[in-house]
């Protein structure tokens, strides 16, 4: 998979840019607040709907502006088949299709998406379309924060594989919270309406969570070898890592369902459901300790980077096509040693990484774009408007 | 804030389904620019469903009598019932020309976050038609999202133990739309769904 062109128009701080990506390693390098994040952000944006920094729409939206327009030509890997979709052609070089993505970010959430100029019912629909590896200095948050975080690594890395994931999490999510709620409006009393209804929602909590936990078992089975590879890779010193995902409820005789049961009275004295999905925690080990109390920040941050990695490679696997890999700002947290390692072993495919200091020793980019102030002033796409104003830096 | 009536009527429209504070907002200020007539026009018309329009006393579709066309219509199947959430679900299916029993209309569908539980809904009245009808089969209509399925799947429980036959209906790909573009559930439920072609 691979993008082609990138066109912003109100897009954060950029009026108006265009980029050419380099088919493999491109780097965006420019003083900080400039606007290197924004790009891949813009990029992520197409491939999953959503920043990767958190950040609602409407700050996406360039001030002053209605709405942001982030437009991509992606060419896929597969080979076109005979029936390609309305308005497909050839990529250059006859393999791969080329798709033409358009999202309409507007400050008041009703995003519009198109694809090869057809407006899709809704915009998830796009989700698959384009697929990306983000690795940000955010990411130690990996290794140290809470469960949430890995739940939501492997959630993403569900989506990525099969976009029917994005679907599941989001009934999975809506089930949780109408569960949750008829618990607390229950005060503690358990009356044949909030049992025969509190059933219903069990057993679609049993479904769909049944459902999570046999995807997140299977995606974490393949990471394990994926993480160890790639740890050895980045990490300056080798180490044994090792990646659990084992909840209790998964190894219950009658799966979630009786897990359910048993939590039932416990669930409703609380008033909130105490088993499930939302509860798993994917532990992290290095050297038979627990990562995220034991190891030193170098090999959390190892590990952080370790877990993308494989979680690409996992993805490139599967699909048969490697996302675009985004790396953000990742020499500012990695020492030099780490920063070596990772443009050495960084996997086949296309990259664009932002810096905001020199290159690594060794980084060979295709392409260096250099942004200030909002602008692409030098690496632009060629003949685009936003760069011919000149090549200098402002 | 604006002047008291304006608020009001900002408030009023606020309240109702679809509409936020801008798109409220934007519809009181049309409103106020409207010649009197127009406004009027459109206040009668709220008047007049409010005073003609009831809820069937059977299957509690709109009604304009007691009783709904559909409920006095003679040639309807009575043996059979199809359960759906809203009124408007009656006019789709309707559509399709393939229905010919009666409905019952739940009036919403099972969801805590909204405040709705069995009891707000119709289901009581439901269960009190099967014996004096003579309903022998209920088909659950209710939406393919979550709120639809469990309600349907609390009706099938509490229904098959009477003896009746109870159905759901299949959640398949809407007709017209782009296979290409159907999102993978909706193709999987379809595919999970599938029959043979007689
Ligand atoms: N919605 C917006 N409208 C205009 N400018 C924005 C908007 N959001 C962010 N910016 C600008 O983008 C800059 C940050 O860009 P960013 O890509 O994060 O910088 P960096 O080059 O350090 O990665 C901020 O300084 C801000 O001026
Ligand atoms: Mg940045
Ligand atoms: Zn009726």
């Amino acid at each position: 998979m691979r993008l082609q062109r990138l066109w912003l128009t109100d897009f954060r701080g950029y009026a108006a840019a265009e980029l050419e990506p380099a088919p493999g390693l491109t780097a965006v390098v420019g003083a900080n607040g400039q606007g290197k994040t924004n790009l891949l952000e813009a990029v992520a944006w197409l491939a999953t709907l959503s920043s990767f920094r958190g950040a609602p729409d409407d700050a996406l939206v360039r001030v002053g502006a209605d709405e942001a327009v982030v437009r991509a030509e992606v060419v896929a890997d597969a080979p076109a088949r005979a029936d390609v979709g309305p308005g497909g052609s050839e990529g250059p070089g006859g393999t791969g299709r080329l798709v033409l993505l358009e999202a309409l970010i507007r400050a008041n959430g009703r995003d519009q998406v198109l694809v090869n100029r057809q407006k899709l019912r809704r915009a998830r629909d796009l989700l698959g379309s384009l697929r990306v590896t983000v690795f940000s200095p955010d990411d130690l948050a990996l290794v140290k924060g809470g469960p949430g975080e890995r739940r939501r690594l492997l959630d993403e890395a569900l989506v990525s594989l099969a976009v029917k994931h994005d679907a599941l999490r989001g009934d999975l999510e809506r089930v949780l919270r109408q569960r949750g709620t008829l618990l607390r409006q229950a005060g503690g009393r358990a009356t044949p309406e909030v049992t025969a209804t509190l059933d219903v929602w069990d057993a679609k909590l049993a479904e769909l969570g049944e459902a999570t936990g046999r995807a997140r078992a299977a995606l974490v089975d393949r990471l394990r070898p994926a993480t160890s590879a790639a740890y050895d890779q980045v990490a300056t010193a080798s180490a044994s890592v090792t990646l659990t995902y084992d909840p209790a409820w998964r190894r219950c005789d009658g799966g979630l369902g009786a897990a359910l049961a048993a939590a039932r009275a416990e669930d409703l004295r609380r008033g909130v459901s105490t088993v499930g999905p939302h509860r798993d925690e994917l532990e992290l080990v290095i050297d038979g300790l627990p990562a995220r109390t034991h190891a030193s920040q170098g090999e959390q941050r190892s590990l952080a980077l370790a877990l993308r990695l494989a979680t690409h490679a996992v993805v490139t696997d599967v699909t048969g096509s490697s996302p675009v890999l985004l790396l953000d700002d990742v020499f500012s947290e990695l020492d030099p040693d780490r920063s070596h390692a990772l443009l050495a072993h960084l996997p086949p495919g296309q990259a664009l990484l932002t810096t905001a200091g020199p290159l690594p020793e060794g980084a060979a980019p295709g392409l260096v774009v250099r942004v200030a102030g909002g602008r692409i002033v030098d690496g632009g796409a060629p003949g685009a408007v936003a760069a011919g104003a000149g090549t200098g830096v402002v | 804030m604006y002047a008291g009536p304006v608020q009001d009527l900002i408030d009023e429209l606020g309240r109702l389904p679809g509409i936020g504070p801008k798109s409220a907002q934007r519809i009181a200020f049309h409103l106020l620019k409207l010649p009197a007539q127009d406004a009027v026009r459109l206040s009668r018309a709220i008047d007049e469903m409010k005073a003609r329009i009831t809820f069937c006393s059977r299957c509690f579709n709109v009604s304009e009598g007691d009783e709904c066309e559909l409920c006095a219509d003679p040639r309807r199947d009575t043996h059979v019932v199809c359960v759906v959430e809203e009124p408007k679900d009656i006019v789709a299916v309707e559509r399709t020309g393939e229905y010919h029993g009666r409905y019952h209309v739940l009036q919403g569908a099972i969801s805590p976050i909204e405040g709705v539980g069995p009891d707000q809904l119709k289901v009581r009245e439901l269960v009190a038609r099967l014996e004096p009808e003579g309903i022998t089969e209920v088909i659950l209509c209710t939406n393919p999202n979550i709120e639809g399925e469990a309600t349907a799947m609390y009706l099938a429980r509490l229904l098959r133990p009477l003896g009746l036959a109870v159905t759901r209906i299949a959640s398949g790909l809407p007709v017209g739309g782009d296979l290409e573009y159907a999102d993978e559930l909706t193709l999987g439920r379809a595919l999970e769904g599938r029959r043979r072609l007689e």
